[in-house]
Order: C-alpha cells, then structure tokens, then sequence
C-alpha cells in the first residue's frame, strides 16, 4: 500500500513512493527539470508543528479556478467557452484570467483545478507538441495531445490536479476530450468540466444537435457559460470563447460577453471628494530618490595605474 | 492559522500613467508578538523593476536571496536587464519547481516595460501568475487592501496621485489588521527612476 | 477481513472518475461476446452516460474495463502497444492467452496501486473463441463465461442458471442482454445504453441497444 506521509505541498500529502520516484528522476536544484522535494521534509515539520500547537488549518492553499469550462463539436471544427474567474478560498483573485490555453496552433485547451497546474502543465504539452513537429514537419494531432497529457497526469498519480476540455481540428477531423486529473479521458461531441460542469452541462443537454452552425455553436457554448457563471459561485466574470475552424485555423474571442462589466457604470458614479487623495495628505517621515542607472554618469575619472 | 500569516505583511502594487508603485508595511511579527518594525519586504530587481515578498519571513529572505541569484546568472548569460514579462515567468518556473514543497510566499512583481508602460502581475505560493492592469494585492490583509484598491483605485494616475493613493489605500488596511503595520514604505517606480518613501504609521 | 488485507488494495482516490460497471463476456460455438453498459461517475455524478468500456487491445482481442478510469486505460495503453509489437515480431494474429497475460502482469505486479478488474476476450487460430477474468489482485482465470463490475453482483444468480454451453451466437447475444439490462436496472452505478462486441474467425462486429430497448422482465 503506498504509505501516505501526513505531510503536503500545498495542502497536499504525497505518497512516499511517488515522491521517491520524482526524487530519482530529478536533480535537486535549479535547471535540472522535474519537481524539486527540497522543502518537503521542512514543511511536514512546520505542518506537524502546526497541527501540535492546536491551530486548526494547516498548510496554505494554493490558487484554484472555481471553474466552468466547456466545449462542443459542430460542422468540422470545435468550439472552447471558459469563464474567467480565478478564486483563492472565497477571495476572487483574478476577475479576468484566461483559462483557454494554447497548445498548438489548431488544438487549445481549457483548464480546471489547481490553476498553477492547469497552466503549467498545458504549456509543457505544449513546448513538446512543438519540439515534435519541428521533427516531424507535419501538424499535431488532438489524439497525440490528450495522449502526452494523460500520461503526465497518470504519472503524477491526481496530485497534479488538472481537468481539462483539449479540442481541436487536424487531418482527421474535430475533436474533443475530457481529461480528468488521474489520467483518464473521455471523447465525446460536448463536454463540461469544473464546479460550474452540471449547470453548463443541462444547457448542452437541451439544446446540443449533431452539425451546427460555427455560429449556432457558439451561442451555445456562451449560453453553457453563463448557466455556470450565474448558477455556480466559483465561476463569474465573462465568457471566452476560442472556435478552430475545419481547416484548423482558429478565432479567439477574449471577452466574447462581459455580463459583469461595470466600468461603465461606474465612471457615471461621482465620487465622493475623499476617494480623491489630495497630494500631500501622507505623513513621510523619510524620502529617497534613486536615479536609472542609465541616466548616471560617474563623474570621477580613472586614474592611471602607478608603476 | 495558515503559515502564511506566521509573521505578517501587507503588499500593494498598483498602475498609474508612466509609473507603477509598489508599497509595504515594515512589521515582522512571530504572530501575535511584534518583533521588527524595519523589515524589508520589497526589494529591487532592476532599474525599472520590484518585486515584494508577503509571507513566511525566512522564505522572503531566502527567495530574495534566490531571486538575485538567478538575475545575476541572467544578466551573466543575457549582457542585459530583465524585461518585468520575464521576470514573472522565471518567478512562476521557480515557484512551480516547488509544487509539491513550496515556499511559503505569494510574490508580487512591478515595474516598467521598455517602452515605460506599467506591468504588475501576482502570485500564488506555487507559481499561478495573475496578470491584470489595476492592482494586484497580497499579505495577511488582502481583503483589506482589494476594498481600499476597488474604490480608491482610478486609471492613469500620475506618480504623485499614485503615491498619494497607494499610502492611503497601505495605511487604512493595515489599522485593521492586527499581522501587519508599523508603519511602511512606498516605492514609485518612473522612467526617471525610483522614488522610495517611508510613511508614518501607527505604531500599534 | 484483518487490517492487512484491507489495506491490499487501494480504494478510489478523491474526485476519481470510476467506472462503476457492468461488464461480461461470454464464449460461444465460434467465438466470444463481450458486453458492457455505457456509464461512468464520479461519486453520484454521471461523468460521460455514452462511454465504451470495451476497448480493442489487437484486431481480435478486446477488453472490459472495470474500476479506476485512469488506471484501466493506462493498463489497456501499455497492452495494446506490447501486443502491437510482439505481434509483429512473431508475424501472425496475438493469442488471446497472451494478452491476458500482458494485463495480468501489469495488474499483478502494480497491485498495490491499481484499482483495475477487467475481462479479456477475442478470437485466435489456436484456442478460438476465449474470456479471461483478471479481477482485483491480479489473478487470471479463464473462463467459459465472466462478469464484473459493481452491477455484476446482482445477476450472479441470473447467469449461473441462464448459461449454457455451446450457445449459438443469438443465444449467447440473447444471454449477455438479458443479463446486462438487469444488471443495469438494479445498480445505479450501471446505466445508459449496452454495447456489445461480436468476435469471431471472421472479425469483429459492435452493435449497441438504447437505453429505451432494454429486454428487462421476464
């Protein structure tokens, strides 16, 4: 049975042999690839001493996409929709971050979880993706894709915790996958991912038919975005949609709706004079100005060497 | 209680027009008890670029210590400055590396671009970049800060309306956190230059 | 059941997707008949309601997929591409026998970390029509019919009594849709539609019936 330490990275435990395994495979230091265990032993002291102390709540947590993600195939190309809202605990983080991710120029990928997770480990797939066709000369396939991907989760055992919704277009026509954490994928013509998956999926569910329209689909897919925007809380903000086309060529709609735009709103807003800092108003006690270094000229000339 | 309020901070760095600021409180703390109130949590990273450290005292020290490594080994290799863009990506990589035995810190990166456009962007202890183009925030009273940031924050501030804004937006936060305060340092980064000022706080 | 034997084999990880199943497959006069619902979950959601979880491991061999999602389609990966090899190294069709074995060692020797029970079935030139059943720790049993799954618990009874030998494929398709939809209407973690596949001397035929089709009763 792999033992399971009682310790964690990230408020996570890793097994003990997982941990030798990626210890073996890597250097311990800077440059040599892999993951690095260095603090491990350290931070199971600090969550051991933690938990002695009585402090309920151990170690931090690190930033998740409270998500939904989904995409769909219609005629010969796929469509990608994500919101945009990235939250640590019930704090939203980011109100516009980007969760579709480029993995080849006619395959994207949209990401769920762990959000240093889903960015890393789609943008290694993709540095590979790209080594391969220089040494291949011919353009990637999704299947080729959801294989690296899969693998490397597999590996990794679930604690890379990545969902993912992979589409894209090659010589074999669109596809889509699903890819779940542990390593395994499914391929299906519409798919949802993430906490706001159920609301997104009753959209697909009633409105999806075989053949669509570029433009018909990607109604659908905003529309599946929305449900999870405004039913699920850890999704928000606005919708983006990516569509790779038949040919493989693709159309990125950063923002496609923003139904929770207040900018405008808000510059009919006066504000009250106070929101306005008039200069001088802090209290310094000590001020230091430290000029470009470009824009210093050393003034003192160099001496000659005494012989 | 989380580690990453063992010691207590408070970092903001914010957007203006042609300069970017980045500020600090001063505590550090062993929780409850206050025990410096001159620690530095910002340190310089190049002419045009800052970066501010909220979390685990010896992991800001220690990262400090790594980050002007890997700048020197970059400025060896490179013959040039880092771009901020850049900087971010190496801090994302090196906190990545860490995933599964992070430092216990949640950086924040400021500075200029070339062509002087600000750049701020933020992190999560293993390296999840947050990019925006307002303020990002960071420490042990962030809820604090985003309230202040969301009203007080406007588009295009000068470096002196900026200054004025991020102190005030540091200051009023920190009163309501007991981990951090102590007064706190504001640096406003300009194509000029780097202007550094201390700002006088509750001493509570 | 003491503590060290509960511990043998690992339970689902959080928020792992399952295939909480209904799997068999059964030998026939001629060759084998595999079937399987189309359900996948994960805790009370259903993941995918139109999965296959019989998955081609050579041009005559396939298998059924019971447990962990991941850890059943990485064993599957790994099978089919030594079966690819080792077929064209001895430059005719795999045995069935061999491909058993292949998933037996990989279930085996990874016991302590996979959550895998699957059935391997198909057709060769030596042994003809052929089911093995590799269940959770690693053990391979040839078999003239097997079920498995959590929906398999429930038809035991049902098949012990409704199988015959030498069946003639309608018989043996007849057998494995009776059992299935039953299997499905009793485990809520069974559901959707049954597939089924058809091997024999002649090749490979799938064949699927809607969930509104169900031969359920008697």
């Amino acid at each position: 049975m792999s033992e399971l330490s009682n310790v964690a990275g990230a408020g996570q435990s890793v097994p003990a042999d997982l941990r030798e395994e990626v210890l073996s495979a890597s250097t311990t230091n800077a440059g040599g690839g892999g993951f690095d265990f260095e603090n491990h032993h350290r931070n199971a002291r600090i969550a051991a001493e933690l938990a002695k102390s009585g402090k309920e709540g151990t170690l931090p947590r690190a930033k998740l996409t409270g998500t939904t993600i989904c995409g769909c195939i219609y005629k010969g190309g796929v469509v990608l929709g994500a919101d945009t809202r990235a939250t640590g605990g019930t704090e939203v983080v980011d109100k516009n971050c980007e969760k579709i991710h480029y993995l080849a120029p006619n395959i994207y990928c949209c990401g769920a979880g762990t959000a240093a997770d889903t960015e890393k480990t789609t943008e290694m797939i993709s540095g590979q993706l790209d080594l391969l066709r220089l040494s291949t000369g011919t353009q990637s396939r999704v299947v080729t894709a959801c294989t690296m991907l899969k693998r490397m989760l597999f590996r990794y055992q679930g604690y890379v915790s990545a969902a993912l919704v992979l589409g894209g277009v090659d010589v074999t026509g669109p596809h889509l996958y699903n890819i779940y954490p542990h390593g395994s994928s499914d391929k299906l013509p519409y798919l949802t991912m993430g906490s706001g998956s159920l609301a997104a999926m009753s959209v697909f569910e009633t409105g999806f038919k075989e053949d669509m329209e570029e433009a018909e689909a990607v109604e659908l897919v905003k529309q599946a975005i929305m449900a999870g925007v405004f039913n699920d809380l850890g999704s928000g903000s606005n919708v983006d949609v990516t569509v790779i086309r038949p040919g493989g060529e693709t159309a990125i709609f950063r923002g496609l709706e923003k139904p929770n735009e207040v900018s405008e709103l808000r510059k009919t807003v006066e504000r009250p004079a106070a929101i306005k800092v008039p200069k001088g108003a802090t209290e310094i006690l000590a001020s230091k100005f430290q000029p470009l270094s470009s824009l210093v000229t050393v003034e003192d000339a160099p001496q000659p060497m005494e012989i | 209680m989380s580690i990453l309020e063992y010691n207590g901070a408070a970092i903001l760095a914010m957007t203006g027009k042609n300069c970017v600021g980045i500020c600090s409180d001063s505590r550090l703390g062993n929780q409850a008890q206050t025990v410096a109130t001159d620690f530095e949590k910002i340190f310089k990273m190049g002419d045009k670029l800052m970066v501010g450290l909220p979390g685990l005292a010896t992991d800001v020290i220690t990262m400090k210590e790594l980050l002007t490594f890997r700048l020197n080994l970059y400025r060896l290799r490179e013959e040039r400055e880092i771009k901020p863009e850049t900087f971010s990506a190496l801090m994302s990589h090196i906190l990545y590396q860490k995933r599964f035995g992070p430092y216990f810190v949640e950086p924040i990166v400021a500075g200029l671009k070339e062509d002087n456009t600000p750049f701020i962007s933020a992190f999560d202890l293993i390296g999840a970049p947050v990019v925006t183009d307002d303020f990002v925030v960071g420490g042990t009273c962030t809820n604090n800060l985003y309230g202040m940031c969301e009203s007080f924050y406007r588009p295009d501030m000068d470096k002196d309306e900026l200054f004025e804004t991020m102190a005030q937006c540091l200051l009023t936060s920190v009163d309501r956190d007991a981990l951090s305060g102590w007064g706190g340092v504001v640096h406003i980064i300009t194509p000029e230059g780097i202007m550094s000022k201390t700002l006088k706080g509750r001493q509570d | 059941m003491d503590i060290a034997t509960q511990q043998e084999y690992p339970g689902l990880k959080d928020g792992e997707i399952s295939t909480g199943t209904t799997i068999m497959a059964v030998q026939y006069d001629g060759g084998v008949i595999m079937g399987a619902d189309s359900r996948t979950s994960t805790g009370t959601y259903v993941a995918n309601r139109v999965s296959d979880k019989i998955t081609s491991l050579h041009d005559h061999i396939y298998a059924c997929r019971s447990g962990s999602a991941a850890d059943t389609q990485a064993i599957t990966d790994y099978v089919r591409y030594f079966l690819a090899s080792h077929s064209v190294e001895l430059g005719r069709l795999p045995l069935v026998k061999t491909a058993a074995k292949m998933a037996r060692g990989l279930c085996y020797n990874n016991k302590d970390r996979l959550l895998a029970g699957m059935i391997i079935a198909g057709w060769d030139p030596v042994d003809g029509g052929t089911v093995y059943e590799i269940p959770l720790g690693g053990t391979m049993m040839k078999q003239k019919f097997a079920i498995g799954g959590s929906g398999s618990t429930y038809i035991y009874g049902h098949v012990d009594a409704a199988f015959k030998e030498n069946m003639t494929k309608e018989e043996a398709q007849q057998f494995v849709r009776k059992a299935i939809s039953h299997a499905m209407a009793r485990d809520g973690s069974s559901g959707g539609v049954i597939r089924m596949v058809v091997i024999d001397k002649t090749g490979v035929s799938c064949e699927y019936i809607p969930g509104d089709q169900l031969p359920f009763g008697p």
